[in-house]
């Protein structure tokens, strides 16, 4: 019975990352793709260039650095979120549905409605009374850290408002008795309790992050301003524009194995993937 | 009720009312310059002008055929739909055997779930593409450009989550439930489709509506391995943000028009669905 | 639709092994499997039933009339041959370059691809695409049916060409005609130095002299590009790169001095793309806008400077020069348009030739035009438009156009110019061209496109 799922993920999952780790062994550019097969096999030649001649150490900086940032910032929102509208109102099923939409709109038409709002001269430099630059120079980080942001956090909002619904009514009976206040129900009481929620909702908010393509490279273009280098965007350039294929397949490689001992670490910190191991038998 | 409703509040009722407001102005002040833009004519947008400069509403008449954004949402809803029901169905079934059966490289398997979310898109995108055209030639039969080669991608971006999903639901139920049925003769099958199955309606709704979502707004795969006649809405929508070389614009006004009119059905499918969606997640151990 | 996987042909005996390892373990009997025998599916005979594709780009401004147009060339397509065509579209330059990528790598995709001209030299790169023989051109009409000059971007040289020019869009420069009158100019500069002397005198009231989309992914390079070929020491000549040249820096030192020094350009213009700095324009707001084509007609005439405005051609007088440099070209513009390139791996080639025969007819040409508003390259039919005043600029541009250097390296250099005008609108914005950085970017981009040349095949 695990068959099904087992082929699908190996076939369409495995073969081609397979794949992609030989095509990093390859001199494999616009003279060699269309016998791919026969590309001269240069080793680990495409890494060596990646990690010394290529701006990607720059750009998985930037990239963890925004996605870490973001993860974070959403956590406050989502949560802020969830516990307002846990109480029923008139409204909440509506008010629920709204605060998603940011999460279900395209990524290119969130990036390209937020290039308008972050012209020189439109709507955010007049409503914030700044002036200058958001998509070029050190501010179109926070640029990208914002739309990443609005565009994000729906999500976390989701897993605290579910978490939310299991913590039991006898929880509340008793911080009822012992005459605890809101702050302190919250803080002690109810938080507590989505700890599991939060850290799943940061694992995946996260990776989102880190391989988000289409909202940064709507929000800049290509090429990329220095400050907003992210990782997808870099090797979408090398292996699109500048027809190095072999050495984007490294690129991603590298940053596949730098996102991955991170996050084994943390799994096993926040214990996510054992759960409660009831039924081990 | 009305007791326990209180007992249960959590925040006093105006501090609720200014983090809401908050909180909507937030996402609804774009959504709002979007709504706007969408009235607006494309030079306005170009501009960066927040108020319209006429009421251009045939914007939304406009785009039904500038591109075939019907059509776009059709393959949408079949494809999104059809991950959708697929990988919550396929995702019981691992997850029943992750979750019920000890082996060898169980947690593994866990952890490479969650790991296999860090696989960029980009990494996969050749090779999938090579694999397919490969596959096709070897079975004489065509998978590009079927919403079936889309299809297939998307269920693999969509299954590990899902199946993540659906272990921590499963883990919550009692094995005292289908142990009882297995002593009753039952096979495993049966069990499966007739004691958890039935049990477990809020967790395969949230990997349902999550697996939709994916394939509702994936661009980079749908760009490649589909044509004309099985590009999805998101595909569609891209091609409203085209301007030719050499100075035209955009017809931005369309695109947020477009952009509003495909954001109404996952809308309304987190409306019906919202009831289980919450439920889903909670009963599911993610906490 | 899709035909035939292409069989790697040779490849060094070394190779041999772990090639059949590897497709034998990731890829099945796939790539052994058939091989693609070009059994002619030839334009003539009987070939109902057979579809070509045929990728091109989405047309926005016109969608109905793209759409009617596809269905026209295939009936009409069919009737002549039998075989109806099929179209596929994309929606921007990068989706194309995807698109391209996969197919060629897959040996499978569309038959006949519509390319920009500056895209030939990559697609010749891959060897994908069919080399014209004398046989081929016969089979489209023969190569004296085009325009000379739009031959310029086909191949390496004229025994290697895959291009088939189909459209021409040279560049222009609209000008605000009663912005111009007012300031009693009579007609745009000839030279770069003396066009933003006439910006200088046209900034004014909240108007500004130049409209300029800094932040354009494309635009940036084609300045650099046009200005250094003015002064006869062109980015790149002979296979090298000569980004970090004097003359170089002196165009990127106007280009971008427009609005860091000169202020003649709107400051916010650091975040315009093209579609923003035709809105200013459109929106009355600036003089001159340079580097636009004859389809910004449409959003022009759209607009309130509707029936105000006329198009010239740029300057050809190279920044700091008053005449043209010995050994400068005059060129009015990158040779720009449309070649459409036949995939080697397609099954039907003559058919495929057959098509582009039909579309680049006299006939079609004209239609084309008519529709779409972009120009011929049929020498025939550009010759019937020659008359049109209100083209005059246009097709005195498609004359003087000068083609980019035919390297498989030349997207990275287009790719590096760019990147230079990308990193400098932080100093831009706060209105400064700083030399020592501008000197170090170009330092960077010089080695990038050396690099990418040294590379090429």
């Amino acid at each position: 019975m695990f068959l099904p799922g087992g082929v699908l993920t190996l076939l369409v999952i495995a073969i081609p990352l397979a794949l992609a780790l030989y095509i990093s062994l390859l001199d494999l550019d616009q003279y060699s793709i269309r016998e791919w097969v026969g590309a001269d096999f240069i080793a680990f030649d495409n890494y060596v260039e990646a990690v010394r001649d290529s701006h990607l150490v720059h750009a998985i900086g930037i990239s963890l650095g925004y996605s870490a940032l973001v993860s974070a910032a959403c956590v406050p929102l989502g949560l802020a979120a969830a516990i307002a509208t846990q109480d029923r109102f008139r409204g909440r099923a509506l008010v629920r549905s709204i605060l998603l939409v940011p999460y279900v709109l395209p990524a290119f038409v969130v990036g390209s409605t937020w290039r308008i709002i972050f012209q020189p001269d439109g709507i955010a430099n007049r409503v914030l009374g700044t002036e200058g630059l958001w998509l070029n120079g050190p501010r179109s980080f926070w640029a990208l850290v914002l739309v990443q942001l609005w565009a994000g956090w729906p999500l976390v909002y989701l897993l605290a408002a579910a978490g939310l619904q299991s913590v039991d009514a006898s929880v509340h009976e008793a911080a009822a008795l012992d005459g605890a206040g809101w702050w302190a129900k919250l803080r002690h009481v109810v938080l507590p309790q989505l700890r599991g929620p939060l850290s799943l909702a940061l694992v995946i908010s996260f990776l989102h992050n880190v391989n988000s393509f289409t909202l940064p490279f709507v929000l800049f273009g290509v090429p990329s301003p220095v400050d907003v280098e992210v990782l997808p965007v870099l090797t979408y350039v090398e292996s699109f524009q500048n027809f190095e294929f072999g050495l984007s397949v490294a690129m991603a490689v590298i940053s596949l194995v730098l996102v991955a001992i991170p996050m084994a670490v943390y799994l096993r910190a926040v214990r996510l993937d054992t759960g409660r191991e009831r039924s081990s038998r | 009720m009305r007791r326990s409703e209180e007992v249960a509040r959590l925040l006093p009722g105006p501090l609720r009312t200014v983090v809401l407001a908050v909180l909507l102005l937030i996402v609804l002040g774009p959504l709002a310059y979007m709504a706007l833009a969408s009235v607006s004519s494309d030079l306005a947008v170009a501009r960066g002008a927040l108020w319209p400069d006429g009421f251009h509403i045939d914007n939304y008449a406009r785009i039904w055929s500038t591109t075939n954004l019907g059509r776009g949402l059709v393959n949408s809803v079949l494809i999104a739909g059809a991950v959708a029901v697929v990988s919550a169905f396929v995702a019981l079934l691992s997850a029943y055997v992750l979750v019920r059966y000890a082996f060898r490289g169980r947690v593994a398997v866990l952890r490479g779930l969650l790991a296999l979310q860090s696989i960029p898109g980009t990494l996969l995108l050749l090779p999938v593409f090579v694999l397919f055209a490969s596959a096709a030639t070897a079975l004489g039969i065509t998978i590009i450009g079927t919403r079936w080669a889309v299809l297939v991608t998307y269920l693999t971006f969509a299954l590990p989550f899902s199946t993540w999903v659906m272990v921590t639901y499963l883990r919550e139920l009692p094995p005292e439930l289908d142990e009882a049925a297995r002593v009753d003769g039952a096979s495993p099958w049966r069990v499966l489709t007739r004691v958890i199955a039935p049990l477990s309606w809020p967790g395969l709704v949230v990997s349902g509506v999550f697996a939709f979502l994916l394939g509702w707004n994936d661009v980079l795969f749908a760009s490649v391995l589909t044509n004309p006649d099985s590009r999805t809405a998101a595909v569609e929508l891209q091609i409203f943000g085209a301007s030719q070389e050499g100075g035209a614009l955009p017809v931005y006004g369309q695109l947020m028009a477009a952009a509003l009119v495909c954001a109404v059905p996952v809308v309304a499918l987190y409306l019906v669905f919202q009831r289980y969606l919450v439920a889903g997640l909670t009963t599911g151990g993610v906490r | 639709m899709f035909h035939s996987f292409a069989v790697p042909e040779e490849f060094p005996m070394h190779r041999r092994t772990l090639a059949a390892l590897v497709s034998a373990l990731l890829l099945g009997s796939a790539l052994t499997a058939c091989g693609s025998d070009d059994d002619g599916g030839g334009a003539t005979g009987d070939n109902s039933g057979v579809t070509l594709t045929m990728l091109m780009g989405v047309n926005n401004i016109y969608p109905e009339q793209q759409r009617q147009w596809f269905t026209e060339v295939s009936s009409k397509f069919q009737q002549q041959t039998g075989a109806t065509v099929r179209f596929e579209t994309f929606a921007s330059a990068n989706d194309e370059l995807t698109k391209i990528q996969t197919s060629v790598v897959a040996g499978q995709g569309p038959d006949v691809y519509a390319l920009g001209t500056t895209f030939t030299p990559t697609a010749y790169a891959t060897g994908a695409f069919v080399e014209l023989q004398k046989e081929d051109w016969d089979k489209v009409g023969g190569r004296d049916r085009f325009l000379p000059a739009t031959l310029g971007i086909s191949g390496p040289d004229q025994q290697h060409e895959v291009g088939i020019p189909f459209a021409s869009r040279p560049f222009v420069m609209a000008y605000n005609k009663d912005l111009l009158t007012a300031a009693g100019i009579d007609k745009p500069a000839d030279s770069w130095d003396g066009l933003r002397d006439q910006a200088k005198q046209l900034t004014k009231d909240g108007k500004y002299g130049l409209a300029i989309g800094y932040a354009d992914g494309f635009d940036p390079w084609k300045f650099i590009w046009a200005m250094t070929t003015q002064a006869g020491a062109p980015v790149v000549k002979d296979g090298k790169a000569a980004l970090d040249s004097p003359n170089t820096k002196l165009a990127y030192q106007s280009y971008l001095g427009w609005l860091a020094t000169d202020k003649v350009v709107d400051p916010a213009a650091v975040g315009w793309k093209n579609a923003q700095a035709i809105a200013a324009f459109g929106e009355g707001k600036a003089a001159f806008l340079p580097m636009v084509s004859a389809s910004s007609k449409v959003t022009l005439d759209k607009s309130s400077v509707a029936g105000k405005y006329a198009y010239a051609v740029m300057p050809t007088i190279p920044p700091g020069a008053t005449s043209l440099p010995p050994g400068g070209v005059a060129a009015t513009s990158i040779l720009s348009g449309d070649n459409v390139v036949v995939a080697k791996y397609s099954k039907h080639k003559d058919l495929a030739l057959a098509l582009v025969k039909l579309l680049t007819s006299e006939e079609s040409q004209t239609s084309y035009y008519k529709t779409f508003g972009e120009l011929p390259t049929n020498q025939a039919a550009a010759q019937a438009l020659g008359s049109d005043p209100a083209l005059a600029a246009i097709v005195e541009s498609a004359g003087k156009s000068v083609n980019t250097p035919f390297t498989g390296g030349w997207s990275q250099v287009q790719l590096a110019l760019t990147n230079v005008v990308v990193q400098s609108i932080p100093d831009l914005s706060a209105g400064k061209v700083d030399d020592g950085k501008l000197t170090g970017l170009l330092g960077q981009a010089q080695s990038t496109a050396q690099g990418a040349l040294d590379k090429a095949k």
